[in-house]
């Protein structure tokens, strides 16, 4: 694995207005992301888990630049792309790409798997109409599909097919990076794993790189190369699977692995939960100091008096905690 | 889908013979006579007499079988005959369904009233969905903009204030104190040239704007909303992560999903045209189908009551049909079998 | 001498004609009638509306002029006992034809049209809507090419029913002979387009919109009509048709124009038209019922049997509202040009007019009052009046209209201040002047205490509107609820008068007979006369020659309009 980054996120936010009443005034905002920073390497998988509604969406959305991001900086293979607009922008998509949560609303309805596959094609190449539909059969045998479904419609197939088509179609200009939303949160568990092996399969075969978004830890595990962990907005802890599984740091992160079940018995029994107390307080009114002083265990004083700094620790991984050395 | 169209249309029947029923006995038991609005200077025994001229003499369910017979046999072979200029069987003496205010068959008046309506309605219609599309998409796509928000006043406005309000308004502009148009439609007017032609322009400029206005108010509101559904979905997204020109995700993807339930809307809305807009042909005096329905009722006119709004409950039914054929051939999803 | 007379007027009149005008010289004349014709063939529709827009194509033999009199038409004198055109046993009438009369497609009009137009009309499976102004003929003859007898099988003092008037014209026996009886209905060609000697002939006709016509180039005045064609508008309301003359001046005559007095000025205020009235016989009145309304009594309902009103057989209490009643502010709120207080039911032509009961035209609310208190009527805990029991409560019906629930309510308030109460009923017109034999709510079996509408009666005679209120003509089940006597008004002194008018020819003796009548009614409470409804219309300042007219069609004289120089 090569260190090169491919993508380096700096301070990224995304605030969303929030208007009120019939002259629609501004009343407040919802900080969605707010200042997050960190880069992936060529060929990676980096998984990004929080609960869901803390923003990894948004943060997926916003470094594809489907948002307007509202402040930070987005390199892409050392390109700043956080001020691209129009045909530049467009020109970029076909280096990222992303694949969403629910298959069966991302593909529309009224175009053929074949057109809808296709379409990208014939925005960005100069194929003919024969080599495009060559590529549209391919594409579906890459992905596991018969090439002769690429006459139907997406709702003559099963939850799992949708989604093979809409990797099918994410992976049609063969991008670099590919923002994967969540991909197998909405399939049947006996599909989950079936489709994440095609994941890795495709990354392996044209070195793919990947921001594996989840809201179950056990999940990203088997496909992670690193984790970052977010909460209302705001990373809390980077570091490799493995450490990170064996020893979080993060108090929050520290809570969400103790919900997770141990594969292991002998460790399953000894298990402890720290059970969080209170909700996740609202996007548009998050609590002064660290976001996540207001249930966290260890908190004290100067966790609601000021933000923790996002920092890289002596082993390379990153912590926004003030209690963490 | 053929098989479905021929089903549908064979269910059809029995529910038409039933509207057939409901709406003559509604018409029979509803408390108005013929002769009520005839001067109080008519002595009874002739109003009697009249009565007993229009066949009101004969039991109700004779009447009713006279008229399904009128209606369903004598009709169509008549229309056959003046089609095929053929003669079928005893046509002198055939009965057909006759207008009691004006003594002359009911199928006649509607035939000549047919083209002031489709034209004027008709073209409110078009024009209506023509100013409605434009601006339920940009309303949308820039929602609450300026636009947006001047167009949500103007369409409440053109939804809330009646027609004859509108209409009233115009002439008083355009007619009254600018003198541009006529506040009279002149249904015998014939277009032969260039100056006549114009003269039909603006003979229809009133009525179909006010027509189009209020139609586009309602309209312009449901392909706004429809527009909104769809700008939501996923699959706009995914358009633009494909990194589709604005114009083509606007156009391709969401303008083509909204508009499915907004053609069903737009179909199932055809039989109005027929049914006339009855208060605007009333004002300009376009004398189409709606004027008729509503002097046929204010006369008591039975059988041209009981016409007009069963061919009406024909026309609901059928396009009713038509908008789900056409939703059918819109949407992949729907599939009859 | 008289003769003479005549033919030089007629004379005077042709020459006086072709120099001023020609024939077609005036180009088009634009006509509305909010109420569209629906038929131009008067005996298969009692409509205003259809009656005048043929008034233009077919014509009868006379005419009634804007002042109520006779007028020649398609004859040279009109038939009297003086002159021998009337019988002395008062049991015939005959016309003689003008001479050269010719149809509108060039064929003569003889005395076998007329007699043709009679038998169509009197064929029992017709249902011809004029059949009134046939009442009682016995059979019509052509005895020459040009004079036709009418022999009535009762003396008739008033003998102008058939052929006087808009709703009697003659029809062209070529044209109707094979659409008789049953048939007629069927003939749809002849029923849009009659043939006829008028000043205008159908072009086009589409039924309950428009009539175009042009001039008739067979009319007997070579120089008339001086509108080469005429546009007969139909549809819409009366308030746009009005605009159209007054405002925009698209259109040159707009007919009852029932439009809120108050905005028929402001247009009348733009100068292009004119706004004309002209009063007929039309009376709203309220009728008084005599006979118990009450639902308990079943069958007996508001009939004699019923037995008599509780409190409106009571001559105070009539008296008395009538008295309550601002006659001049009903005018004011509801008619303007269109109406007149008055107080009689038969309030014209002038020598039929009598002055007798004008004391009702002041309101007076104390007269009122104390005609009650002394008739024992005296106020209850809430107000109201009341006497042995019985209170003065009252179900006020009428049709629905705006005009007649703004007078309604009007009403119950004057009514309200001398201590009655009202209760208000509106009821759709074509149920309440429907003869519906299911419905309780029809004006004739009169299912409440007053009701109010309009009436009125054609032509100039009332003998047959006075007769209305014999005994005989009372509605019951017994006669299917037909007949005219609303308030079941039965007074032998009264049957008396309508015997002897029916024998009597001499025309001031039957005015006075008339008068006597309405006094009658009108001294007996029976009836409270409000307003002398008349016709108003407005015409563009461009056109000359407008006669308005209630007794007749108001297009009887179109052929003299014409386009002011
Ligand atoms: N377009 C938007 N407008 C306003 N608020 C939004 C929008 N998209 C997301 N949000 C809000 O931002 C927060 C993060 O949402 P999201 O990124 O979808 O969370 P996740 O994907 O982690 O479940 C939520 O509170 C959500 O309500
Ligand atoms: S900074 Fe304080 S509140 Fe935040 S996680 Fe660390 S200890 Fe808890
Ligand atoms: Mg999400």
């Amino acid at each position: 694995m090569s260190t090169e980054s491919i993508l380096r996120v700096e301070g990224l936010s995304m605030y969303f207005p929030v208007y009120q009443g019939v002259m629609r005034k501004q009343v407040g905002e919802i900080k969605a992301v707010d200042d997050v920073s960190f880069s992936i390497t060529k060929g990676e998988t980096l998984g990004l888990v929080g609960e869901s509604g803390c923003g990894k969406s948004t943060t997926g959305r916003a470094i594809l630049k489907l948002y307007e991001p509202t402040a930070g900086r987005i390199e892409l293979e050392g390109r700043d792309i956080t001020e691209l607009e129009g045909d530049e922008l467009r020109a970029i998509r076909t280096d990222m790409q992303m694949i969403f949560q629910d298959p069966q609303a991302c593909l529309n309805p009224r175009m053929t798997v074949g057109s809808i596959i296709a379409e990208p094609l014939d925005e960005h190449t100069r194929l003919k109409r024969r080599q495009k539909r060559e590529r549209v059969r391919e594409l579906l045998d890459a992905v596991g599909m018969n090439p002769d479904f690429e006459n139907r419609y997406p709702h003559e197939f099963s939850g799992g097919q949708r989604q093979r088509i809409g990797i099918a179609r994410a992976l049609a200009l063969e991008p670099k990076f590919i923002v994967c939303d969540e991909p197998i949160a909405a399939l049947d568990v006996s599909i989950q794993a079936q489709v994440v092996n095609l994941l890795e399969d495709l990354q392996n075969k044209h070195n793919l790189t990947y921001l594996f978004i989840s809201h179950d830890l056990s999940m990203v595990r088997h496909i992670a190369d690193r984790i970052a962990v977010m909460y209302l907005g705001r990373l809390v802890e980077l570091a490799p699977r493995q450490q990170l599984y064996s020893m979080p740091r993060h108090p929050y992160t520290k809570a969400l692995l103790s919900a997770v079940p141990e594969p292991d018995p002998a460790r399953e029994a000894l298990r402890e939960r720290i059970i969080l107390k209170g909700d996740v307080p609202s996007p548009a009114n998050p609590p002064s100091g660290c976001n996540f002083s207001t249930r966290c265990p260890i908190a004290e004083d100067k966790c609601r008096r000021e933000t923790p700094a996002w920092r890289e620790m002596d082993d390379g991984r990153f912590v926004a905690c003030h209690m963490v050395q | 889908m053929l098989n479905y169209t021929i089903r549908r249309l064979l269910f059809a029947i029995p529910t038409l013979l039933v509207i057939s029923f409901i709406i003559f006995a509604i018409l029979d038991l509803a408390p108005s006579d013929p002769t009520g609005n005839l001067p109080l200077t008519i002595p009874p025994e002739v109003r009697e007499k009249i009565r007993l001229s229009l066949g009101l003499g004969e039991p109700f369910p004779i009447r009713y079988l006279k008229w399904l017979q009128q209606f369903f046999i004598n009709e169509p072979l008549n229309l056959i005959e003046q089609w095929f200029g053929v003669s079928i069987g005893d046509s002198e003496n055939r009965l057909r369904v006759q207008s009691w205010a004006t003594r002359s068959p009911v199928v006649d008046l509607i035939v000549e009233r047919m083209p002031q309506t489709l034209w004027v309605v008709g073209m409110s219609y078009v024009v209506g969905i023509l100013i409605a599309i434009p601006i339920g998409v940009i309303s949308a796509y820039k929602q609450y903009s300026v636009f947006d928000q001047v167009g949500t006043f103007i369409s409440m406005v053109g939804f809330s204030v009646p027609t004859f309000f509108t209409g009233l308004v115009m002439i008083v502009i355009f007619s009254s104190t600018l003198g541009w148009l006529p506040s009279i439609y002149d249904t015998t007017h014939k277009v032969t040239d260039l100056a006549s032609f114009w003269f039909q322009v603006k003979q229809m400029i009133m009525p179909v704007m006010v027509l189009a206005l209020f139609n586009a108010s309602q309209l312009s509101r449901f392909m706004r909303a429809s527009m909104l559904d769809n700008l939501s979905q996923d699959y706009v997204r995914t358009a633009r992560a494909k990194g589709l020109k604005e114009r083509a995700v606007l156009l391709i993807h969401v303008l083509r999903n909204s508009l499915i339930p907004v053609v069903t809307v737009i179909a199932l809305g055809i039989p109005q045209i027929f049914g006339g807009a009855i208060i605007t042909e009333q004002i300009f005096r376009v004398n189409g189908l709606g004027q008729l329905l509503i002097i046929g009722i204010q006369g008591a006119d039975i059988p041209l009551v009981q016409t007009l709004t069963f061919i009406f409950a024909v026309l609901i039914v059928l396009f009713n049909l038509v908008a789900d054929i056409v939703y059918g051939i819109l949407d992949p999803r729907i599939r009859y079998e | 001498m008289k003769k003479a007379l005549l033919c030089s007027a007629i004379t005077a009149s042709f020459f006086a004609g072709t120099a001023l005008a020609e024939r077609g010289s005036d180009g088009q004349l634009n006509i509305i009638y909010w109420q569209a014709a629906s038929i131009l063939n008067p005996y298969l529709s009692g409509g205003t509306k259809d009656i005048e827009a043929s008034s233009m194509v077919i014509e009868p033999l006379a005419h009634y002029d804007e002042k109520g009199t006779m007028v020649p038409n398609l004859v040279d004198e009109i038939p009297t006992v003086e002159n021998g055109g009337v019988s002395e046993d008062l049991k015939s009438i005959t016309w003689k034809l003008s001479e050269g009369l010719k149809w509108s497609d060039g064929s003569p009009v003889t005395a076998a049209d007329v007699a043709f137009t009679a038998d169509y009309c009197l064929h029992p499976e017709g249902g011809c809507q004029q059949a009134s102004n046939f009442t009682d003929v016995e059979s019509v003859e052509a005895i020459d090419d040009s004079t036709v007898k009418v022999n009535f099988s009762v003396a008739k003092p008033f003998p102008y029913g058939p052929f006087v008037g808009a709703q009697a014209p003659v029809i062209q026996k070529a044209q109707f002979e094979n659409c008789m009886g049953a048939k007629a209905p069927e003939c749809t060609d002849a029923n849009f387009g009659p043939i006829g000697t008028g000043p205008f002939v159908v072009t086009e006709f589409k039924a309950n919109d428009v009539v175009a016509l042009e001039a008739n180039p067979n009319f007997r005045d070579p120089a008339k009509p001086a509108f080469a064609s005429v546009v007969f508008k139909g549809g819409g309301d009366a308030a746009s048709a009005a605009r159209s003359v007054l405002e925009t001046g698209e259109f040159d005559y707009a007919w009852n124009l029932q439009v809120e007095p108050e905005i028929l000025s402001k247009m009348a205020a733009a100068g292009k038209g004119t706004v004309v009235s002209s009063f007929g016989t039309s009376v709203e009145r309220l009728m008084v019922n005599m006979t118990n309304p009450d639902p308990a009594l079943g069958d007996k309902r508001a009939t004699i049997e019923g037995g008599p009103h509780p409190f409106l057989t009571d001559p105070a209490v009539r008296t008395a509202l009538s008295k309550a009643i601002d006659r001049e502010i009903l005018v004011e709120v509801g008619y303007g040009e269109a109406g007149q207080p008055t107080c009689n039911v038969l309030p014209a032509p002038a020598i039929y007019a009598s002055t007798a009961n004008d004391a009702c035209l002041g309101q007076d609310i104390d007269a009122a009052k104390k005609l009650l208190d002394d008739a024992g009527w005296v106020p209850g805990s809430d107000g109201v009046r009341e006497k042995d029991g019985v209170r003065l409560s009252i179900l006020y019906q009428t049709s629905t209209n705006s005009v007649r629930q703004a007078t309604q309510a009007l009403v119950k308030q004057w009514w309200a201040e001398i201590g009655v109460e009202t209760e208000l009923r509106n009821i759709d017109a074509s149920v309440f002047f429907g003869g519906d034999q299911s419905s309780p709510d029809t004006f004739q079996k009169f299912f409440a205490d007053i009701e109010m509408y309009t009436n009125n009666f054609d032509g100039t005679d009332p003998e047959n509107y006075m007769a209305n209120w014999a005994c005989k003509e009372i509605p019951s089940p017994q006669n299917q609820w037909l007949g005219d006597n609303m308030p079941r008004y039965c007074n032998a002194a009264y049957d008396a008068l309508v015997a002897e008018m029916s024998t009597t020819a001499k025309l001031e003796d039957r005015a006075e007979l008339a008068k006597k009548m309405n006094d009658m009614l009108m001294q007996e409470g029976a009836m409270i006369p409000l307003i002398h409804r008349g016709g108003v219309s407005a015409h563009a300042n461009t056109l000359e020659g407008v006669r308005m007219n209630e007794w007749d069609s108001e297009l009887w004289n179109v052929a003299d309009w014409k386009r002011a120089k």
